[in-house]
């Protein structure tokens, strides 16, 4: 399933992000978003979601929630 | 010897920077403050002082391969201008994301020292990182620093100028890869994430976990919440220009003025036997000029210190996050909003701030948009005609500001018809870093150079262009000194353009033609110039008696003889054309496109012709039908017409061509 479906307050550990931008593959990897890292949702809206990853938060819309499947 | 500072975005490059050299760079908390490299001298109480230090500050980064453009920035200064050393600031709230970067850094072969900045924070929440190892792990010297306290910059300089020809050993190499396939790098920079994940494993000791709700997430659901979210970012916006430009602003202009006045009336004093042209030219026009500028300083200066406090204590990105969901809609994103906000301030460093849009078409609409929304060089138009021909109402400023934002979606749905969003999905990805309690030493050091600057602005610009429209008044071609400033050099010149502005002042007036020319110099030049053709004005739009507005501002509407629907037609369309040469300088950089260019330009001057446009004609049409010119409203009319007509045509092309793609792709 894909972080869109995610439940607040849960780690989920990243299988594979799902995009052909290669250039947001490697800026979600520089935060280390990738596949095998753990991330966890914070707050869910409808529209965007706050996700923690490592020891940042960021804000992303659900277009790239649903790009990242865990 | 050239000391590079790098680091990750938001982690305290351009606060370090502005301690050690003294310098007043601009600070935020948020990702992408600083979109350009600076670089000045470090100061010499920090160190022995024997040689000369630079400090370079950079653009943050979040690795060496640089996703947005500032960020190439970055990765090109540190790859091709061999500084002497880097200070890499790490924010060691965030390590295990921060070390990547520093990680890539120290392959560089250039010495290297770590600020672990933001320490205090770590303190309060008592996460304990053990620097000596981390030091002896990374193979570099690792400083703690508090940056907007200054604490340990002695320590990070002495450290960084100890390394002085020196070479830094990589503690991670990558090795000899093929940089070109893309599942070897990936799998070389999991194997460097790995690398840091140990070492973060073996220093840091955390008590709070991040993932965790904190009392941040708690402010963020009030902020950012569904219904809550506009409404709040609308009162706050209200309250910055209420207090300043209403409630606390006027009241320090008062003080203000009162100097001002009677220094003008001591230099009117010492003149008083020189001949009445010199008089004319220096005491009433030039000064009389500057004056009128000056005199909205206060303004202006509050609106800098409240906007400061935003930027500072973290509710940009979360404005980013609450209007992304209604800019999507137009075309754009959240992070457009950070380019128009800091456009309030000042359209140039706002216009810049695109430069943190990745998506192209994106980032040329937003420079091109941002100018919209009035800068601070436009408060003192709008508070001049406000004062002179509303008495003094609150609701012209609001007003300009909302039509403004109006604009800003209107001509941002006109820029996506046009250009055609074929882009593929623009994902929307933000950085929400910790609330802090913004500094107010901060924001007012911050309001003290923008001020300064604006004075200097004054005491150059604006007053070199009074003396030269001055002059220009004063003359004919042949040098004369005219009887009637209608036959003199600046009315020949100014003439012809004052034929545009009739469809919406209603009358041919050569000087309000002349102020909107200047103006694209400066905007504060309007009122200048404003106030040196119509001699006397400058008594009457000072500050004070924007206060008791009522007789004052009878006689301004009379001086300058346009109608209230005409002077606020004048106002907007000073406010909505192209912005001065220093923005549209700015627009130019940042598109690096002379077909957007001109279409911007293009855009800026039909959106402001029109709307000047509809608000004298309807605003005539209610207030007293009678007055007005059939001739000029169907001259302009048909100029709206034509200009409906090339747009549409644009429009019409591009869905055809939009079309046709996806006829080939099928």
């Amino acid at each position: 399933m894909s972080l869109a479906d995610a439940v607040e307050g849960k780690e989920y550990i990243i299988k594979d992000i799902l995009t052909d931008d290669e250039e947001l593959d490697a800026f979600l990897f520089s935060l280390g978003c990738y596949s095998g890292e753990s991330i966890t949702v914070v707050t869910k809206k409808k529209k965007n979601m706050t996700v923690s990853i490592k020891d940042a938060r960021y804000s992303i819309d659900i277009q790239l929630a649903s790009a990242i499947m865990i | 010897m050239r000391i590079a500072l790098a680091g990750n975005p938001n982690s305290g490059k351009t606060t370090l920077y502005n301690a050690i050299t003294g310098k007043n760079e601009k600070v935020g908390n948020w990702a992408g403050v600083t979109v350009d490299k600076k670089e000045s001298p470090i100061k010499k109480s920090l160190y022995d002082g024997r040689e000369e230090l630079i400090a370079v500050d950079l653009p943050g980064a979040y690795s060496m391969s640089p996703f947005t453009t500032e960020e190439s920035v970055t990765r090109d200064y540190i790859k091709n201008d061999n500084p002497d050393a880097i200070i890499n600031i790490v924010d060691g709230t965030n390590l295990s994301r921060s070390l990547f970067f520093t990680t890539q850094l120290l392959e560089l072969g250039i010495p290297m020292v770590v600020a672990l900045n933001k320490s205090d924070i770590n303190e309060a929440k008592d996460t304990k990182i053990d620097i000596n190892k981390l030091s002896e792990k990374l193979g570099c010297p690792v400083v703690e620093t508090v940056s907007i306290e200054g604490e340990g910059l002695e320590e990070v300089i002495a450290k960084a100028v100890s390394l002085k020809g020196t070479s830094q050993k990589a503690v991670y190499l990558q090795g000899d890869i093929d940089l070109t396939d893309k599942s070897v790098v990936e799998e070389a920079d999991r194997k460097r994430f790995d690398f840091v994940n140990k070492i973060v494993k073996e220093v840091e000791t955390r008590k709070v976990l991040t993932k965790d709700k904190n009392f941040g997430d708690k402010i963020d659901a009030v902020l950012t919440n569904k219904w809550l979210g506009i409404p709040i970012f609308a009162g706050v916006m209200f309250l910055v220009f209420q207090i300043s430009q209403a409630w606390l602003g006027p009241l320090v202009a008062d003080a203000l003025v009162a100097g001002l006045e009677s220094f003008q009336e001591w230099v009117g004093t010492q003149f008083s036997d020189a001949s009445p042209l010199l008089y004319a030219l220096l005491v009433d026009g030039v000064m009389g000029g500057v004056i009128a500028v000056i005199g909205f300083l206060p303004l202006v200066m509050v609106m800098y210190f409240l906007i400061a406090l935003l930027e500072d204590c973290g509710y940009m990105s979360r404005v980013a996050v609450v209007l992304d969901p209604i800019f999507k809609k137009v075309g754009l994103s959240g992070k457009s909003v950070i380019p128009f906000v800091i456009t309030i301030g000042c359209a140039v460093p706002g216009i810049m701030a695109s430069r943190t849009i990745r998506n192209e078409r994106e980032r040329r609409a937003t420079a091109m948009i941002a100018p919209f929304m009035p800068c601070g060089a436009k408060v003192p138009v709008i508070a001049l005609f406000a004062g002179a021909f509303f008495g003094g109402a609150g609701w012209v400023s609001a007003v300009a500001y909302f039509t403004g934002i109006i604009l800003i979606f209107l001509s941002a749905v006109l820029v996506n018809k046009i250009t055609g969003n074929k882009s593929k999905k623009s994902y929307f990805i933000i950085e929400l870093p910790d609330y802090k309690v913004p500094s107010f030493w901060g924001a007012f050091k911050s309001m003290c150079s923008r001020g300064w600057a604006y004075i200097v602005k004054a005491a150059t610009i604006i007053l070199l262009c009074n003396t030269v429209v001055q002059i220009m008044q004063t003359f004919t071609w042949s040098f004369k000194e005219t009887t009637s400033a209608d036959e003199s050099i600046l009315a020949s010149i100014a003439g012809p353009f004052a034929y545009i502005l009739v469809p919406f002042v209603g009358v041919l007036s050569w000087q309000l033609a002349a102020a909107t020319i200047t103006g694209l110099i400066a905007k504060e030049n309007v009122v200048g110039t404003l106030a040196v053709c119509f001699v006397g004005l400058e008594n009457f739009i000072d500050t004070e008696e924007l206060a008791m507005m009522d007789g004052a501002g009878t006689d301004v509407a009379g001086v300058i003889a346009i109608t209230k629907a005409a002077a606020l037609a004048y106002m907007m369309f000073n406010l909505y054309t192209p912005p001065c040469f220093a923005a549209i300088g700015a627009m130019n950089a940042e598109m690096k496109s002379a077909k957007w260019m001109c279409g911007g330009i293009g855009l800026q001057l039909g959106i402001g012709f029109t709307v000047s446009y509809l608000v004298y004609t309807i605003g005539t049409l209610i207030t007293d039908a009678g007055s007005l010119a059939i001739v000029p409203a169907i001259i302009g009319l048909v100029a709206i017409v034509i200009m409906v007509a090339i747009v549409a045509a644009l429009i019409n092309n591009t869905n055809k061509k939009l079309k046709e793609e996806c006829a080939l792709s099928k």
